[in-house]
């Protein structure tokens, strides 16, 4: 087991603890544009990304793109990785568009970015919620042996709709040609939020974020049956904190 | 969402909780949630643990567990929806106008990084 609450203050219910331990044992392994040891290595940077010299300088500065520098890093990752990681972790609320084609530009493939977001809001979550209920973080797992497998899903285009192609619903009807396409759309089974396909250049972050979100959050149906609740705290307590966390992040999707 | 729920539940919310009015907004233990998700993305470690204690004796252990949940999914969400570009859909975009407008929403998202104390997302040591 990779992870475990049993020194948490308080009970954790057993499907967080199994949807974190999915969770990381996919952070070790290779997914479908790095491997093992580059997932990581991302990983390890989203940590220290708070202990940024050049982030603080720019989360303090009224715009962020008058600073120059380079960031304090661990090393493993080149320059534009890690000026992803980092913006994305300390500055979320003030990414552009510009900034999403200056990373394009110095060489990021789109599907190399995504799958980077997909890895950083991973351990973003699993931290946070280690922070919120009062236990150290998880270390690291070892990296797991293995290649990407490199398909590009062709059902992704860019329709104008968001910085990053991305599948439509409707493309996934009829024969597809990757597995991840096909796991996709079993796991979609009609048109979800843009939220849910926000990563779906790489089908595999985007359900199994979801996967995630789900037992954290809520899964779909259970949202919006207020008639019933599913946790020790009511669906308004819920969209509340949700509400709360998206102000201070400068969040208004 | 929460618009969602207060009508289902015909009960009315007041929303500029999450703006940091003080006060429950109608909502059991709402001050106390809406402290929560600020402590967690806050820097003050005995706010924060004060902040749980208070959660665990007035709601119980579970409800700690579920609001740490909400606060994690959410910190992370905030950053694929922000680092993807992805639009409001229109229908969400339309019904939730009024309370955009109302709670600045529009206004408050022009002038990012005025929210003081909040550094996001930073792992303890």
């Amino acid at each position: 087991m990779l992870i475990s609450y049993s020194n948490a203050p308080v009970p954790v219910r057993d499907d967080i603890v199994a949807a974190h331990e999915r969770a990381w044992n996919r952070i070790a392994r290779a997914g479908a544009w790095f491997d093992g040891k580059t997932r990581l290595a991302i990983a390890a940077e989203t940590r220290h990304a708070a202990n940024c010299a050049l982030c603080a300088r720019r989360k303090e500065s009224v715009s962020p793109y008058g600073i120059a520098g380079q960031h304090d890093t661990l090393g493993a990752l080149p320059e534009r990785l890690v000026e992803q990681i980092h913006r994305i972790v300390t500055d979320p609320g003030r990414l552009t568009r510009g900034w999403f084609d200056s990373l394009m530009a110095s060489g990021t493939p789109d599907t190399e970015y995504v799958e980077t977001v997909g890895v950083v809001a991973t351990v973003v979550a699993i931290d946070t919620f280690c922070r919120a209920i009062g236990v150290p973080l998880h270390p690291l797992p070892a990296p797991q042996n293995g290649a990407p497998h490199q398909r590009r899903p062709r059902t992704a285009r860019q329709r104008g709709e968001a910085w990053v192609a991305m599948i439509h619903p409707k493309d996934l009807e009829g024969e597809l040609d990757s597995a991840e396409e096909q796991s996709l759309a079993s796991y979609w089974g009609g048109v979800p939020a843009n939220i849910r396909r926000a990563l779906s250049l790489v089908p595999e972050e985007a359900y199994e974020w979801f996967r995630l979100v789900e037992v954290q959050y809520l899964p779909g149906k259970a949202m919006r049956d207020f008639a019933n609740e599913y946790r020790a705290i009511t669906h308004a307590q819920i969209e509340l904190v949700a509400g709360r966390v998206s102000v201070l992040n400068q969040c208004f999707y | 969402m929460l618009r969602a729920s207060s009508q289902a539940k015909g009960e009315s919310f007041d929303l500029g909780l999450i703006l940091g009015k003080p006060g429950d907004g109608n909502i059991p233990h709402g001050g106390l949630l809406v402290g929560f998700a600020d402590a967690v993305l806050g820097t003050d470690d005995r706010c924060l643990a004060d902040t749980q204690a208070s959660i665990r004796a007035a709601m119980g252990d579970a409800a700690l567990v579920d609001a740490a949940a909400i606060v994690a999914t959410f910190n992370a969400i905030d950053r694929v929806a922000d680092a993807t570009g992805i639009p409001i859909e229109p229908a969400k975009a339309q019904s939730t106008a009024d309370i955009r407008a109302a709670l600045g929403i529009n206004t408050f998202a022009e002038s990012r990084g005025e929210v003081a104390g909040s550094r996001g997302y930073a792992p303890a040591a």
